[in-house]
């Protein structure tokens, strides 16, 4: 047995048999970090739109992966991970050459044109609301990054507006952990709780 | 609805549609347009394997999840609902005893179905027969199944009808008064409920007691006035007990000299418009003129209504700063006649004023303030929003509101935490009462009832049979239900009549004492300020408004069943000999209506050949007059769109993402983005109702006062909006209308 505090590792969950492509995420997650408009650190992605019986949407961000491909092909070595798992970046060390977006799997990176997150053509994209390098909380975390809601012990804003909680996100034990109640429940002629209200 | 068991509301609730085993949504989007409603949607459907049976003309967000989809086109939900009660008749489908014991005149129903075929709903529809038997297999054989109906019924010639038989269709299957059943009619936006229930129409008083002068000497007490007082405010005491006009058919008060002689004499000359987005109704073109040849207007918003932007008037338009539901305090009412408290964030910023603040001012400058405050019954000195909280609940008993204190909505509000969600049962200092006391609330000690016409819970907890409200014989029948059906612990087992002091004691089986009988004399459960009829019909386990039975046949209706009938602009004109619509009507809503003549002016679809379908979007609300003022609203959708098949549009030479044309019926044009989609069918086009600030082609943004712009502009879809008005309720049809699109 060892000792060591117990770390979260933290992970999204996105169920597509309940995201009803409402964009609350979205627009909760621009709302929030005052993001510039165009950059899409959050996005729901319908498929086969209109076609009966085949249309599928998902909400996706950076799925912040223990072994991040970004992280790995970066020339600046500019991101770090977090001991809960999530992986943020530095802006200052940032050069912007998009190399991140060939690495990633999911098309998470952003390059805003302008505005509040710092100089044209820096790399942005979701902080799992966890700020950055700058001092916690502090106006020039916001500015670059965002809120910084895990600090306050806070669920981050997409999850926490999903309108019918088919977006998840927390320690991976008990995302995982929902994801089997809902599993179990799944088809026993039962009514449980909401997931909000 | 309430022609059909006595009120026009929802009769379960969002929580309750878990306990559904099958979900019909028909006429409705709710993931684009009640996200939150969807979440329980989605698990009855997970958890307690409800079939999911979208009907719509699109392939909508919500149909994305269904189990079953059945595309109709436009105007024809009267005939696939006869095609449902048609085939659950003939499958011995039927609630044999709860329609014995509960229904009046489902024979009638029964009847009309016979010429809705599978092949005929069809031909009619145009959906096809398997996908009709598919549905009603999966509904009809759920126990129980609830019906979900929004705009997407309502808005149309025969909207009346369409929620009528929706009503019937649960009859049929016995689903109603029970959790899990019931028809779930999601409101069109926040406290839509509450506006009807306080009065906010043409044609009642609050509580919707009517206008007959019985009611206006009711309210005259309630308010503390004098009631010749409040005729002596009135032209005459005709006008006072007329219908006014609605929001639908009020631009033909200004525009249409005819109809002055249902105005006493006179066109309408001024408008106030408080909170309402007057561009939503169908004919924007007209509603412009109208705004043009009124001698005064004023808008009531927090931003600036986009119809004083349509209007071209030079002078006499005045915009007054409204605060918003963050500026201040009082009950708000969801779509489930629930009650919460809603408090004050901050003070109105800038220039804006609380609503009741603008309103008082105008007594005032009017000099009726006294007699406007007079109903709290404190004089100047009231406490805002409480007292007229307290003032509401002791007035609208017709709808039970007397339990609905301001403190006990408070206590609920407070105490959201301590409520189930899906029974909406308290606990702790909660325990036994429902979340928001969702009316019927009796009196201060009745906990709510959150499923109407239950029978299988007493009265005291929320039980109740239908109501009384339609007479006790028609033509022989009995209108009060059977023996064996009231509700648990009743007194009286089987029907009765609604409660007076003619008979309380005969039917409570109790004896009143002289102080009480002189306290009710003249008065029933309606009228009773004592609270003695209620109190002691409710301690003999009696429902103050009677146990009755449901009725298929309004008798005062134009359709005494609900009939279908092809809309006035019909694409398919060779129905309109067989399902044509009703005569044209005189003074209906103090305007003149055509139907008839305006159904055969021409054959419409020969110049307009494309079908509309008309719906709202998940990014804006209303006119989107606050929400295209959202930068990220804005963002994901800042542009007026047409959806169109990509075959239709292959054969009108339109390329994706271009500019087209689409012309109304009326006089209205826009020009918007084709946008090519699966979601139509291929005779379709899909016109979001959200946008305003373009007008045929010219954008508006200049006319805006100085930094009050949204970011987000687009044509207005009711510009090409046909006329047509709903039947009997004056709703305007803003669902079915013909156009033609071109290339710009």
């Amino acid at each position: 047995m060892n000792n060591k505090p117990d770390f979260a590792r933290m992970k999204f969950y996105c169920d597509e048999n309940l995201c009803i492509d409402c964009n609350g995420c979205v627009v909760a997650c621009k709302e929030a970090h005052e993001v510039p408009v165009g950059v899409n650190r959050r996005k729901v992605v319908t498929i086969n739109e209109g076609i009966v019986g085949q249309e599928i949407s998902v909400s996706m961000a950076c799925m912040h992966c223990a072994d991040a491909p970004c992280q790995q092909v970066c020339p600046t070595d500019c991101f770090y991970i977090r001991a809960d798992g999530i992986v943020l970046h530095d802006k200052d060390k940032c050069i912007g050459c998009g190399y991140c977006l060939f690495a990633c799997p999911f098309g998470a990176p952003q390059f805003p044109k302008d505005g509040a997150f710092g100089t044209k053509g820096k790399m942005d994209k979701c902080t799992m609301c966890a700020g950055g390098p700058e001092e916690t909380n502090s106006h020039e975390e916001f500015e670059k990054y965002g809120q910084n809601r895990i600090s306050e012990g806070k669920v981050p804003m997409c999850a926490s507006m999903c309108s019918t909680k088919a977006l998840l996100v927390g320690d991976a034990d008990e995302v995982t952990l929902i994801k089997t109640y809902r599993a179990v429940s799944k088809g026993k002629g039962i009514a449980t709780e909401a997931m909000g209200w | 609805m309430a022609n059909t068991w006595g009120y026009g509301a929802m009769t379960n609730h969002i929580g309750d549609m878990q306990n559904s085993k099958a979900i019909i949504i028909f006429g409705a989007n709710p993931a684009s347009n009640h996200p939150i409603a969807m979440q329980h949607i989605l698990k009855a459907k997970e958890q307690n394997g409800a079939k999911i049976i979208v009907i719509d003309p699109r392939y909508t967000k919500t149909a994305a999840k269904s189990d079953v989809y059945c595309r109709i086109r436009t105007g024809t939900d009267i005939a696939f609902m006869y095609g449902m009660i048609r085939l659950i008749r003939d499958n011995n489908w039927v609630d044999k005893s709860f329609i014995a014991d509960r229904v009046y005149g489902m024979e009638d129903i029964f009847t009309e179905c016979e010429k809705f075929t599978p092949e005929h709903v069809e031909d009619v529809t145009g959906c096809p027969k398997e996908l009709l038997i598919q549905a009603t297999t999966a509904f009809a054989t759920a126990e129980p199944g609830c019906l979900i109906w929004n705009q997407g019924w309502t808005q149309h010639t025969i909207g009346s009808s369409n929620t009528r038989l929706g009503s019937i269709l649960q009859l049929t299957l016995g689903n109603m008064g029970k959790p899990g059943g019931g028809c779930n009619i999601l409101r069109g936006h926040d406290n839509v409920q509450a506006s009807t229930d306080l009065g906010c129409l043409a044609d009642t008083l609050p509580g919707y007691y009517g206008l007959s002068e019985g009611s206006w000497k009711y309210f005259s007490k309630q308010w503390n006035v004098d009631y010749d007082w409040l005729k002596g405010r009135f032209k005459s005491k005709k006008m006072m007990e007329s219908k006014g006009f609605s929001l639908g058919l009020w631009i033909h008060g200004v525009l249409e000299k005819e109809n002055a002689a249902n105005n006493a004499d006179t066109p309408l000359k001024a408008l106030v418009c408080i909170g309402n987005g007057i561009s939503t109704i169908t004919q924007t073109h007209k509603v412009k003129e109208a705004l043009d040849k009124l001698d005064l207007v004023v808008f009531i918003d927090p931003f600036v209504n986009d119809a004083a932007v349509i209007t071209t008037r030079g002078d006499n338009m005045f915009l007054l700063p409204a605060a918003t539901q963050v500026e201040t305090s009082g009950t708000v009412v969801n779509t489930a006649r629930s009650a919460q408290w809603r408090t004050k964030v901050v003070e109105p910023l800038y220039e804006a004023r609380e609503d009741q603040e603008i309103l008082f001012d105008f007594a005032k400058r009017m000099g009726f303030y006294k007699e406007y405050v007079a109903g709290m019954g404190k004089g100047e000195k009231f406490t805002w929003p409480e007292d007229a909280t307290n003032e509401i609940a002791r007035s609208l008993k017709t709808i039970g509101f007397q339990g609905r204190t301001a403190e006990r909505i408070k206590k609920h509000t407070e105490n959201w935490h301590l409520f189930d969600s899906v029974s909406l049962k308290g606990k702790g200092v909660t325990e036994k009462e429902y979340y928001g006391l969702p009316w019927p609330c009796w009196t201060e000690k009745h906990p709510g009832s959150p499923v109407l016409y239950n029978i299988n819970l007493p009265v005291s907890q929320g039980g109740m049979g239908f109501r009384n409200r339609f007479g006790t014989e028609r033509n022989g029948s009995d209108l009060l239900s059977a023996k064996g059906s009231a509700p648990v612990g009743s007194k009286i087992d089987g029907g009765y009549a609604e409660i007076t002091y003619k008979n309380i004691e005969e039917l409570a089986g109790i004896t009143l004492t002289a102080a009480e009988k002189k306290a009710v004399e003249g008065k029933n459960w309606k009228t009773d300020d004592s609270g003695i009829l209620v109190d002691k019909a409710i301690e003999a386990g009696l429902a103050p408004y009677g146990n009755a039975r449901a009725r298929t046949i309004v008798w005062n209706f134009i359709d005494n069943i609900p009939k279908h009938r092809e809309p006035l602009h019909s694409f398919r004109p060779d129905l309109v000999k067989q399902y044509p619509a009703v005569k044209d009507r005189k003074n209906h809503y103090r305007t003149n209506v055509r139907y008839e003549s305006e159904q055969n002016a021409q054959e419409w679809v020969k110049d307009y050949p494309i079908n509309i379908v008309s719906g709202r979007i998940v990014e804006h609300m209303g006119t989107g007059t606050e929400t295209r003022a959202s930068k990220y609203l804005a963002e994901l959708s800042g542009e007026m769109y047409g959806e169109v098949h990509p075959n239709l549009a292959a054969k009108l030479g339109i390329k994706d993402n271009e500019m087209m044309w689409v012309y109304g019926t009326g006089e209205g044009k826009i020009k918007i983005r084709c946008k090519y989609s699966l979601r139509v069918d291929e005779n379709s086009v899909f016109l979001p109702q959200n946008f305003s600030g373009v007008w045929s082609g010219e954008s508006l943004e200049s006319k805006y006062p100085k930094g009050t712009a949204p970011y987000s502009f687009g044509e207005s879809s009711n510009q090409v909006t046909s006329y047509g008005y709903d039947q009997q309720t004056s709703c305007p049809e803003t669902k079915c209308s013909l156009v033609r699109l071109e290339r710009a």
